[in-house]
């Protein structure tokens, strides 16, 4: 099966980045067609900066991104006519109401306007924006305007939506439309590439989830796949004070506020949890999360910065 | 994308950035009034009224090189705090279009200003074939220059702040140092040589020439229209190669 978006080898510095910083290094991602690919990773990452390559916003420094079999650097026409892309902390124009963005936004790309309002009507009913159809966007609540971007590109007409964070500052119901209408959007067989912080979104939506870290591919694969590569599949969740010398051969022990945290082997983790409970210890046990993964890869926190090329542009972009 | 679609494509953007947010906004057009119509009352308190006919033809200039700094400022703004450009980037819409589009949207605006010169053009008596064909013309060429380097310098601004730079001092550069308001014969004469450089001054020399403000000689005529054709066609390419549409 061909991939919908293939990069190879590729590679970004930032035009006044200092030697040796780079934003991208030596990427090399095959994308399926019709899923959710999620990209995960901390804040400069490389995510925006593989986003704005692929939706040909951006020039590579080094190797190339194929979009639907066309290469960025050559066919961007092409590729063009069957993209939309929500940028990361983008916003809509606040003079129109959320019925104006979206069906503006469809006619710009062409679409006839009863097609236009056809749609318009469809993604504001899928995202609960119909009460708010005629409200200036200026008026809106920051997760309302986000929402009413991702009404704009869920309605258009395109075969590969890049969607860059595009559930910042949503709560958590407004969340669960969007990711909704991501899943109808991924059985209409487009594809979406999505990046994003939280990282049970990147979970509950993506087939296929790549963690990049300092511009580089470190983890790549399903949520399966990901959860097999790691040291220790389970963790455990001790409430109180168990003994932490007694679990140290298990695999790796952290204190939690109220108790321990053990992850190991799943027939461990049933031996461990058996023995806490006979003692009468509160236990909770399960596969590791996406957050205890990346906390193993990468050896810190998706909350925290990191110190990277793609976070020195954004800062020369915004000075 | 198809003829019909492109033509689609701009009249959204017109639609979108000309007659939606002044239907939100009406003083945007009063704002776009003030600054041509305010030259055109010092000009006549100044000169007791002999130089108002200047006033007149140079606010037909200016309202077109308003429509330039206006362009500058929404595209810049839009770039970076909204992230439009990169929406449409990812989009069948190609830069042409959206310049074509946004520049035609801020002519929307300068619509009443216009309106109102041109009235004043008709009760100043200068309105003949000849004179409407070459202010039609002239206006035409300094919006579209003027357009071709806003779109350019604005894909080169940081942030919106660095147009309230530029727009005061283009402003200076086209429409206040260069005779657009007075006779260039009112220069000494090394600052007529050095307004020479600024295309404005041969666009107001036609404009006076064609309404008889000033003479004109067919070959003095040949000279500035084909500064300011090249003076356009120039920024065209300009814009064309230099302006980052994508980003390196």
């Amino acid at each position: 099966m061909m991939s919908a978006i293939s990069s190879v080898h590729l590679g970004k510095t930032y035009p006044k980045a200092r030697p040796g910083r780079f934003a991208l290094d030596d990427l090399s991602l095959e994308i399926p067609p019709g899923r959710v690919y999620g990209l995960i990773g901390r804040n400069g990452a490389g995510k925006t900066t593989f986003i704005r390559i692929a939706a040909t916003q951006l020039a590579p420094t080094k190797g190339t991104v194929y979009v639907l079999g066309e290469d960025v650097r050559t066919a961007e026409r092409s590729i063009r006519a069957r993209i939309a892309c929500i940028p990361q902390e983008s916003r809509p124009l606040y003079f129109l109401n959320v019925e104006e963005v979206v069906y503006l936004y469809l006619k710009l790309r062409g679409l006839d306007p009863r097609e236009s309002r056809r749609r318009t009507k469809d993604a504001l009913e899928e995202l609960s924006l119909t009460p708010y159809a005629r409200s200036l966007v200026s008026r809106l609540s920051g997760g309302l305007r986000r929402r009413t971007l991702c009404a704009m590109v869920l309605a258009s007409d395109a075969d590969v939506l890049f969607l860059d964070e595009p559930t910042t500052g949503l709560d958590p119901i407004a969340r669960r439309e969007v990711w909704e209408a991501i899943r109808r959007a991924s059985r209409e067989n487009r594809t979406i590439v999505l990046t994003t912080h939280y990282l049970d979104e990147a979970e509950a939506l993506s087939a296929r989830l790549a963690l990049i870290e300092s511009g580089r591919l470190r983890l790549e694969g399903t949520p399966a796949d990901l959860r097999a590569r790691v040291r220790y599949p389970y963790r455990v969740l001790i409430r109180g004070s168990y003994p932490r010398e007694e679990l140290a051969s298990y695999g790796t022990v952290s204190e939690i506020e109220g108790g321990t945290m053990l992850f190991t082997r799943e027939a461990d983790a049933h031996e461990v949890a058996r023995r806490a409970l006979e003692r009468g210890f509160y236990i909770s046990m399960g596969p590791v999360s996406l957050e205890d993964i990346f906390l193993d890869v990468v050896g810190k926190s998706i909350d925290q910065d990191t110190d990277s090329a793609e976070k020195e542009a954004e800062m020369e972009t915004s000075a | 994308m198809s003829e019909r679609n492109r033509l689609r494509s701009i009249f959204t953007l017109v639609q979108l950035n000309g007659i939606i947010p002044i239907r939100t906004t009406p003083l945007y057009v009063v704002n776009l009034l003030a600054s041509p119509l305010s030259f055109l009352f010092f000009i006549y308190i100044v000169s007791h009224g002999t130089y108002v006919a200047y006033g007149i033809t140079g606010g037909m200039v200016l309202t077109m090189l308003t429509v330039g700094t206006g362009l500058q400022s929404d595209l810049t703004h839009y770039r970076h705090d909204l992230k439009l450009q990169d929406i449409v980037v990812a989009s069948p819409v190609e830069a042409p279009i959206y310049v074509a589009g946004m520049a035609l949207s801020e002519l929307v605006y300068s619509l009443p200003a216009l309106a109102v010169f041109v009235v004043l053009f008709f009760a100043w008596g200068f309105a003949t074939v000849t004179s409407l064909i070459v202010v039609a013309g002239v206006m035409v060429l300094v919006w579209a220059f003027a357009c071709a380097l806003a779109f350019t310098l604005a894909t080169y601004f940081k942030d919106v702040r660095e147009t309230f730079i530029f727009s005061p001092l283009l402003s200076l550069l086209f429409s206040v140092l260069p005779p657009v308001y007075y006779p260039i014969s009112a220069l000494p004469a090394w600052a007529q040589v050095a307004a020479r450089i600024s295309p404005t001054t041969y666009a107001a020399g036609l404009v006076q020439g064609a309404v008889g403000l000033q003479p004109l000689s067919l070959s003095a005529a040949v000279v500035d229209w084909s500064v300011l054709v090249a003076f356009t066609v120039a920024l065209f390419v300009i814009a064309g190669v230099k302006a980052r549409w994508k980003e390196p």
